[in-house]
C-alpha cells in the first residue's frame, strides 16, 4: 500500500477540497479550447501538482494518468553528457530542468523545440496541443528562461507550457507576462481539517479534532506534511487519543541542536563544531535556506525579546547573500558568528556594533 | 543598524586597521608637518602610569587635587577587578586613558585644564618637547561617575551617552593605529611617538609591580608603550663600518623596526648578528616581549643591553674601525694580504695558460666568470673539503680495489663501492669537484648529462660513448668514435635525477652497469630522496654535499672581486651569498653582470640586486596560511604592503580562500593581547564577526568572477575580501602543526563532492518515486524520507529479518531498489545517521534483505539510458569451464578464429552477442565447438 498522501490524492478537479474558485476557473479554461500557458505558484504542500494533474485530466481524459518515465541524454556545448529524466504520457511531458544544473538551457532549447515541432499524433485526442510541464521553474537559470521566451510564443499552436514554482520572484518578467498566473495558496486550518477528516474516512478510522488541530499546527500549511504526519501518528498510537508527540523529522531535530549550540556557548571552537554540523546537513541534501530558517527560528525562541528582531534581520540578510553566492556554508557561518556576537553583547548589556 | 549602513561603516573605519602597519606608515608623513604647532596646547599628563616619570621631572606642584583623583580611583577598584566584576566597572577605567577622544571633547577639557595646569607646562616641555598628545584628558569628568558605576550598580547606566561609549571602544580596540587616527581629526595633536617612546623604558620598570595587580592598568601600560610607530624613526647615517667587530643579538619586538630591518641595519654597518646571546656577544638589543631564555642568558653573561634608541645612537656615535682592537685589525690585514696573493696567483696562472696553448687557447676575458674562476685545485674548492678528499682517496685506491674485487673497505669504507652518488643543491660545485678530482688523479672524465639521451637501451649500449663531454674528446681526439674507455676513465653521470620519462629504464640500466663496472662511476643528483634514485642507494656510496657557509665563500669571492678590480665589501658579499642560498655560481653571475655597469657595490645596491635575482619559490597553501595567520605578517612593524599580502593569495587563488575559511578560527588573535575577561570575549567575537562577514563578501565576489559574466578583473578584490582581510583580523599565534587545532586542509572540497553525490542519488530516488509522488527532490528529502523511514528501515532495526518481506513490499510500492534503500539510509542525519542506523541492523538481516530482494522480481519504472548500452550482468551458476579441455584445444582455436572470420562474416554480430556475456574462459571452450560445427 502506498502512503495515504499518494493513495488518497484527488484525481479530478471536482474532487478537490479547497480553493473551489480556482478549480472552477481551471475547469472552464479546460473547456474553452483556448487554453493559455500557465504558471502555478505557491508554497510546497499546497496542491500545485495535484491541480496540474487534475487539469490535464480535464483536458485530455484519463489517458494522462498513464505515465512512463524516460531518461534522455543531452550533450552540453563542451560535449558533456547530461542526463535528464522525463515523465510523459501520450498528451504531456514533464521535465525538471534543474537536474541539468548549469546546462538547463540546453535541455530547454532542444527538448521544447523537438516537442513543439511535431503535432499531436493521436487523432482522437481532445486537444490539438500537447502540454509541457516544467517543474522547479524558479530554479531555472536566466539563460534558460530567456530560451523559453520565444518558444512560448512561436509554438503556441502545438504546445502549452505549465510552469510550476514556489515563488515567482526569480522568474523574469517576460515569462510571467506570457503566462496566466495561478496562485495556489496554502490551505487554511479549516480546509486542512476537512482534508484530514476525508483521509481518515477513506482509511476507515476516526480522527479526533484535537489530534487534527495538533497536526495542523505542526505542519505549517504544508498539507503533504500533515497527511504524512497523520499516518505516522496513526502507526504510533492507533487510537490517536491522549497527548500526542509529533516526531520531528531527523533534519529538524538536528537544526534544533545547532540552535542550542549557538546559545549555550560563543567561542571559535563552538563555531567550528557548528560548521561541521552545517556541512553534514548540507551534504545530506537539506537546502541551505531551509537550514537557516529552521535554525533561526529555533534560536529566536530561546533568546531575549530584544534580540529577536535583530537575529531575524541578519538571517534575512545572509539568506539573500546565500542565494547570490556560491558557497553556502560561508554565509551560514557568518550568520552564526553574527548571532553569537549579538548574543554575547546582550549578555553583557553592551553594544559593540554602535561603536564602529 | 540598517543593513545598508553596515558595509560603509566597516570600510570607513576599518580600512586602515586592515592594511596593518603599512597603512599607518603611509599616513604618517602628514603629521610631522603639524608638529611645531602645539605651543598653544599645553601638554597635560595625568595618566596614572605616566605620572611616575612626570612627577620625577615636573615641578612639585604637579600632584594637584585633580591628579590625585585618578590615583584614588586606581586604588579603589583594586579588589573589584576580579573577573566577575561588572562591565560597567571595567569599562569605566578604560576611559582614563582615552587619549583618542574626539575633537570636541578634547577642546572642552583642554580649556578646562588650561588655566590650572599652566605652570606645569614649561618644565614638561623641556623633557617631552615634541610631544603633543593629551593624555587622560577628561579624568576630572569621569571619576565622580565611576565609583557609582562600579560600586552601586552592576549594570552601567543606560543613559551613558553613546558618543562616550564610542570613545571607549576606539580607545580600547585599535591599539595599532592611534597615530593616524589622531592626526586625521586634529592636525595639532600630531603625535610623535618617537618622543613619547623615550621615557617609556624608564617608566616601564617602575610599572612592573603594578602590572600584576591591575589588569586594566597593564592593558593601558601596554597600550601606551605598545603603539608601534613603524617607520617613525629614520635610520641614522653612521660611518660605513661603525659597528665592525661587534656582535649583536636581537630579541623582542622593536617599536619602529621589524626584526628583519633591524638585523639589516646592524649588518649594513658592519655588525655581526647572531641568534643566541653568548659570552662573546657585545650587545643585546632588547625590544618588547623579549624571549625569557634570552633574558636569562643576558643575566648569566652580564651582557650589555640596548634599547632601540640606544642602538640607533650607537650607530651615530661610534666611529668606524678606529676603535677596533689590535687583533681584529691584524686579522683583517692578514685576510687582505691573502686575497691579494691569491689574486696574483690567479693572474699568473691565466697568463701562463695563455702562453702554453697560445694557438688554440681562449682569451680568458671572453669566458664566463664561472668557467674562468672555476677552482683549479682542491684548495680552491669552497666547502665540502672532507667529501672532496674522500672522493680523491677513492679514485686513488680504485686500481687496488678493482684488483681485490671490491672486498676491502679501505679507510673510509668506500672501496667496496664501484660508484659514488654526490647529492646537493645546485651551484655548490658538485660537478666541478668531480671533474677536478678525476683530473688530479689522472683519470679521463667522461660526462653524460641530461643533454644526452639515457634510456635503457642507450645506457646499455651507450658505453661506447659517442656523446661525451668535449674535454675528453679533445685530449684524446684521435679516435673517430669519441673516447675509448680505458682503465683510466671515470664515468660521470651528471644530473641523474634528470633522467626523465624520455629515459625510460635509464636508472635501472645504470644501476646494472654500476654493479659490474670496471671503471669508477660518479653519479650526481640534486635530491637524494627522489623516488627515481631508489635503486642507486644500495649500490653507490652516498656523498652529500652541503651548502658552504658565507664565510667559506667569502675569501674566494673577495679574491675574484679584487682581481676584477671591484670594490665590494665583505658584508655585501655575505648578503649576496645568503640570498642565493650559497649558490656560488649565481653569485658569480650576479657579480659579473654588475661589473658591466659599475665596479663598486654598497649594501643597499647589493640588497636590491639580491632581491632581483631571488629564486622564486612557490609556497604551499599550508605555508601561506601559516604565514598569513601567523603573528608577523600583520604586526605593526611588518613592512609588507597590501600588494605583497595579496600576492600570497595569487600564489594559489583557488585554494587560499578555502584554506582561510577553514582555518581563520584557529588562531589566538594578537590584537586581543591587551584584553581580559568579558571584554576579551566580546572583542574576539567581534573580530570573528568581521572576518566571517568579509569571507561572506568574498564569496559574493567569487560568484561574480566565476558566474556567467566572468568578471576576472575582480580578482584583487576577491583576494582582499576572502583572504587578506580575514587574516588581518584573526592573525596571531596558534594553529601550529601538532597542536589541537592545527591548520587543516579545507573540508569544503570533500563535503561538496559528497553533497553532489548524495544529491544525484536523491535524484534517482525521486524519479523512481515520481510515478506515485508529486514532490520534488527537496520535498522527498524533507518530508517523504522521514515518513518512509518507519516503513522501510525501522522494521529492520526493531524486528529484524522477519520484517524483510514487508519492507520489500513497501519498497516495490514506490519502485525503490536496494540501492535506493542504501541511499535513503545514507541520507539520514542525527538519530537516523547512516552508521547509527546500520549498526542497529544485524548483518544477517542485511544479507537477508539483499538476498531476498535479488531473488524476487520487482516493478521497474523505467530503464536508465546508461543501463541500456551496458553488457548485462552475467548470470550466476553454470558449469565451471574445464580448464584441461581448453588447454588441449588451444591450438585449433587459433586456426579457427581465422576461419571464422573468413567464413561467416555476417555471423559476427551474432557471435558477439553470444560471446559477450560469457566468462573469460568460456569463449575458449566454446570456440572450438563451434569450429567443429562449422567444419561439419
Amino acid at each position: 500500500m502506498s502512503l495515504w498522501v499518494d493513495q488518497y490524492r484527488p484525481r479530478a478537479l471536482d474532487d478537490l477540497h479547497y480553493h473551489q474558485g480556482l478549480s472552477a476557473r481551471l475547469k472552464s479554461l479546460a473547456a474553452s479550447g483556448d487554453f493559455p500557458h500557465m504558471l502555478f505558484y505557491g508554497p510546497s504542500g499546497a496542491g500545485k501538482k495535484t491541480r496540474i494533474t487534475c487539469t490535464l485530466r480535464q483536458l485530455f481524459g484519463p489517458g494522462v494518468e498513464k505515465l512512463k518515465i524516460d531518461q534522455r541524454v543531452f550533450l552540453s556545448p563542451s560535449k558533456r553528457k547530461i542526463e535528464v529524466n522525463i515523465v510523459q504520457s501520450n498528451f504531456h511531458i514533464e521535465i525538471t530542468p534543474s537536474e541539468a544544473g548549469n546546462y538547463d538551457r540546453v535541455v530547454i532549447q532542444e527538448l521544447l523545440k523537438e516537442i513543439a515541432q511535431t503535432q499531436q499524433v493521436d487523432l482522437n485526442a481532445k486537444q490539438r496541443f500537447k502540454v509541457v510541464i516544467i517543474n522547479e521553474a524558479d530554479s531555472l537559470s536566466r539563460d534558460a528562461q530567456a530560451a523559453l521566451r520565444r518558444t512560448m510564443e512561436k509554438y503556441m499552436s502545438n504546445m502549452r507550457i505549465i510552469l510550476c514554482a514556489n515563488s515567482t520572484s526569480r522568474l523574469i518578467a517576460p515569462i510571467k507576462s506570457r503566462c496566466l498566473l495561478m496562485r495556489v495558496a496554502a490551505p487554511n486550518e479549516d480546509e486542512m481539517q476537512t482534508v484530514l477528516a476525508h483521509v481518515a474516512k477513506r482509511a476507515y478510522f476516526d480522527l479526533p479534532p484535537e489530534a487534527a488541530q495538533e497536526i495542523i499546527k505542526d505542519s505549517g500549511g504544508n498539507l503533504r506534511k500533515a497527511i504524512l504526519v497523520l499516518e505516522a501518528l496513526k502507526m504510533q498510537s492507533p487510537d490517536l487519543t491522549g497527548p500526542l508527540s509529533i516526531a520531528k523529522p531527523d533534519w529538524e531535530t538536528y537544526c534544533q541542536k545547532v540552535a542550542g549550540l549557538i546559545v549555550t556557548e560563543q567561542t571559535p571552537a563552538r563555531v567550528m563544531e557548528i560548521r561541521a554540523k552545517f556541512y553534514e546537513l548540507l551534504s545530506h541534501c537539506i537546502p541551505p535556506t531551509v537550514i537557516l530558517k529552521t535554525v533561526a527560528e529555533a534560536v529566536v525562541s530561546q533568546v531575549d525579546e530584544t534580540l529577536k528582531a535583530e537575529i531575524m534581520h541578519w538571517a534575512a540578510f545572509y539568506e539573500v547573500r546565500m542565494r547570490i553566492g556560491s558557497k553556502k556554508i560561508y554565509h551560514l557561518e557568518a550568520w552564526v558568528v553574527k548571532v553569537m556576537s549579538l548574543y554575547k553583547q546582550s549578555f553583557y548589556q553592551f553594544d559593540i556594533s554602535e561603536f564602529e | 543598524m540598517a543593513p545598508s549602513q553596515k558595509p560603509n561603516k566597516s570600510t570607513g573605519s576599518d580600512i586602515r586597521s586592515f592594511f596593518g602597519g603599512s597603512g599607518s606608515q603611509k599616513l604618517r608623513p602628514t603629521s610631522p608637518a603639524a608638529q611645531p604647532v602645539p605651543e598653544k596646547k599645553p601638554v597635560i599628563e595625568i595618566s596614572d602610569d605616566e605620572d611616575m616619570p612626570s612627577v620625577k621631572n615636573a615641578s612639585p606642584s604637579k600632584p594637584t587635587p585633580r591628579a590625585s583623583l585618578p590615583s584614588a580611583l586606581q586604588n579603589k577598584p583594586k579588589p573589584a577587578v576580579a573577573p566577575r566584576k561588572s562591565v560597567g566597572a571595567i569599562v569605566a577605567p578604560m576611559d582614563v586613558d582615552s587619549d583618542d577622544e574626539p575633537v570636541i571633547k578634547k577642546r572642552k577639557v583642554a580649556s578646562a585644564l588650561l588655566s590650572s595646569d599652566e605652570d606645569d607646562t614649561p618644565p614638561k616641555k623641556k623633557k617631552i618637547a615634541r610631544k603633543a598628545t593629551i593624555l587622560s584628558s577628561d579624568d576630572d569628568d569621569e571619576p565622580p561617575k565611576k565609583p557609582v558605576a562600579s560600586g552601586s550598580k552592576p549594570k552601567p547606566k543606560p543613559r551613558l551617552s553613546k558618543s562616550k561609549k564610542d570613545d571607549d571602544f576606539i580607545a580600547s580596540s585599535d591599539d595599532e593605529e592611534p597615530a593616524p587616527k589622531k592626526s586625521a581629526p586634529k592636525p595639532k595633536a600630531g603625535p610623535s611617538k618617537a618622543a613619547e617612546k623615550r621615557p617609556a623604558p624608564n617608566g616601564k620598570s617602575k610599572e612592573e609591580p603594578s602590572k600584576n595587580k591591575f589588569n586594566w592598568a597593564a592593558a593601558r601600560a601596554a597600550k601606551l608603550a605598545g603603539p608601534a610607530a613603524p617607520g617613525s624613526k629614520a635610520v641614522p647615517d653612521g660611518a660605513p663600518d661603525c659597528l665592525a667587530g661587534l656582535s649583536f643579538v636581537f630579541t623582542g619586538e622593536l617599536s619602529s623596526f621589524s626584526r628583519d630591518e633591524s638585523v639589516d641595519i646592524a649588518k649594513r654597518f658592519g655588525g655581526r648578528v647572531v641568534g643566541q646571546p653568548s659570552g662573546k656577544t657585545d650587545y643585546v638589543v632588547l625590544g618588547d616581549n623579549a624571549g625569557p631564555s634570552k633574558l636569562a642568558a643576558i643575566k648569566k653573561h652580564g651582557l650589555a643591553t640596548l634599547n632601540e634608541d640606544e642602538f640607533l645612537n650607537l650607530i651615530v656615535t661610534r666611529k668606524g674601525t678606529g676603535k677596533l682592537d689590535e687583533k681584529t685589525l691584524k686579522k683583517m690585514e692578514k685576510e687582505k694580504e691573502a686575497i691579494q696573493t691569491a689574486a696574483k696567483e690567479m693572474e699568473k696562472r691565466e697568463r701562463k695558460a695563455a702562453k702554453d696553448t697560445s694557438s688554440k687557447a681562449i682569451d680568458p676575458s671572453s669566458q664566463l666568470w664561472t668557467t674562468r674562476y672555476a677552482p683549479q685545485n682542491i684548495k680552491e674548492i669552497c666547502g665540502n673539503k672532507l667529501q672532496v678528499e674522500k672522493l680523491q682517496q677513492w679514485l686513488k685506491d680504485w686500481p687496488n680495489s678493482l684488483k681485490s674485487g671490491f672486498k676491502k673497505p679501505g679507510k673510509n669504507g668506500m672501496n667496496v663501492f664501484r660508484a659514488v652518488l654526490i647529492t646537493g643543491p645546485p651551484g655548490i660545485g658538485k660537478t666541478t669537484s668531480a671533474h677536478m678530482v678525476a683530473k688530479l688523479e689522472g683519470f679521463t672524465p667522461i660526462e653524460l648529462n641530461a643533454s644526452d639521451a639515457r634510456s635503457k637501451k642507450l645506457v646499455e649500449n651507450g658505453m661506447n660513448v659517442n656523446n661525451t663531454s668535449l674535454d675528453g674528446y679533445i685530449a684524446g681526439g684521435r679516435e673517430k668514435d669519441g673516447v675509448t674507455i680505458t682503465d683510466r676513465t671515470v664515468l660521470i653521470m651528471d644530473e641523474v635525477d634528470g633522467m626523465s620519462s624520455g629515459d625510460r629504464g635509464g636508472v635501472g640500466a645504470l644501476n646494472a652497469i654500476i654493479k659490474k663496472s670496471k671503471v669508477p662511476i660518479i653519479c650526481i643528483a640534486n635530491d637524494r630522496g627522489a623516488q627515481k634514485l631508489k635503486p642507486l642507494i644500495a649500490t653507490t656510496f652516498n656523498m652529500p654535499f652541503s651548502r658552504p657557509s658565507a664565510q667559506m665563500i667569502r675569501s674566494r669571492l673577495l679574491t675574484i672581486a679584487f682581481k676584477e678590480k671591484m670594490k665590494v665589501p665583505a658584508n655585501v658579499l655575505d648578503q649576496l651569498v645568503q640570498s642565493s642560498q650559497s649558490d656560488i655560481r649565481q653569485v658569480l653571475n650576479m657579480l659579473s653582470t654588475w661589473r658591466l655597469s659599475s665596479d663598486t657595490m654598497d649594501f643597499d645596491e647589493g640588497k636590491t640586486l639580491a632581491q632581483m635575482n631571488q629564486k622564486y619559490t612557490i609556497m604551499s597553501p599550508f605555508d601561506i596560511t601559516n604565514k598569513m595567520l601567523g603573528p608577523y605578517l600583520f604586526s605593526a612593524t611588518a613592512r609588507e604592503s597590501l600588494g605583497d599580502k595579496m600576492e600570497y593569495y595569487f600564489q594559489d587563488h583557488s585554494f587560499m580562500p578555502l584554506f582561510m575559511q577553514e582555518n581563520y578560527l584557529k588562531t589566538e588573535p594578537s590584537s586581543l593581547r591587551n584584553y581580559d575577561g568579558p571584554m576579551r570575549q566580546l572583542k574576539s567575537l567581534e573580530l570573528m564577526d568581521k572576518a566571517a562577514s568579509s569571507i561572506s563578501d568574498g564569496d559574493l565576489v567569487d560568484a561574480l568572477i566565476h558566474g556567467p559574466e566572468q568578471h576576472w578583473a575582480l580578482m584583487p578584490l576577491h583576494a582582499v575580501c576572502s583572504t587578506v582581510r580575514p587574516a588581518s583580523f584573526r592573525y596571531g599565534m596558534g594553529g601550529h602543526y601538532g597542536s589541537d587545532n592545527a591548520f587543516s586542509f579545507p573540508q569544503w572540497l570533500g563535503q561538496n563532492s559528497k553533497q553532489t553525490k548524495l544529491s544525484r542519488q536523491l535524484g534517482d530516488v525521486q524519479i523512481r518515486m515520481r510515478l506515485k509522488v508529486s514532490g520534488d527532490k527537496s520535498e522527498i528529502r524533507q518530508s517523504y524520507l522521514p515518513a518512509l523511514f518507519p516503513h522501510i528501515v525501522r522494521p529492520l532495526m526493531d524486528v529484524g529479518a522477519s520484517a524483510v518481506p514487508e519492507v520489500i513490499e513497501k519498497m516495490d510500492e514506490y519502485y525503490l531498489s536496494k540501492e535506493d534503500w542504501d541511499t535513503i539510509v545514507e541520507l539520514g542525519v542525527d538519530q537516523q545517521k547512516d552508521d547509527l542506523v546500520l549498526k542497529k541492523i544485524s548483518a544477517a538481516t542485511k544479507t537477508n534483505l539483499t538476498k531476498k530482494y535479488n531473488a524476487s522480481e520487482h516493478p521497474i519504472p523505467f530503464y536508465k539510458a546508461t543501463d541500456l548500452g551496458k553488457v548485462p550482468k552475467k548470470l550466476p551458476g553454470g558449469p565451471a569451464p574445464d580448464i584441461e579441455d581448453a588447454f588441449d584445444m588451444d591450438e585449433p582455436v587459433e586456426e579457427a578464429s581465422d576461419d571464422d572470420k573468413g567464413k561467416d562474416g555476417d555471423d559476427i554480430s551474432k557471435n558477439k552477442l553470444i560471446k559477450a556475456p560469457k566468462k573469460k574462459a568460456a569463449p575458449k571452450e566454446k570456440a572450438p565447438k563451434k569450429e567443429k560445427g562449422g567444419n561439419k
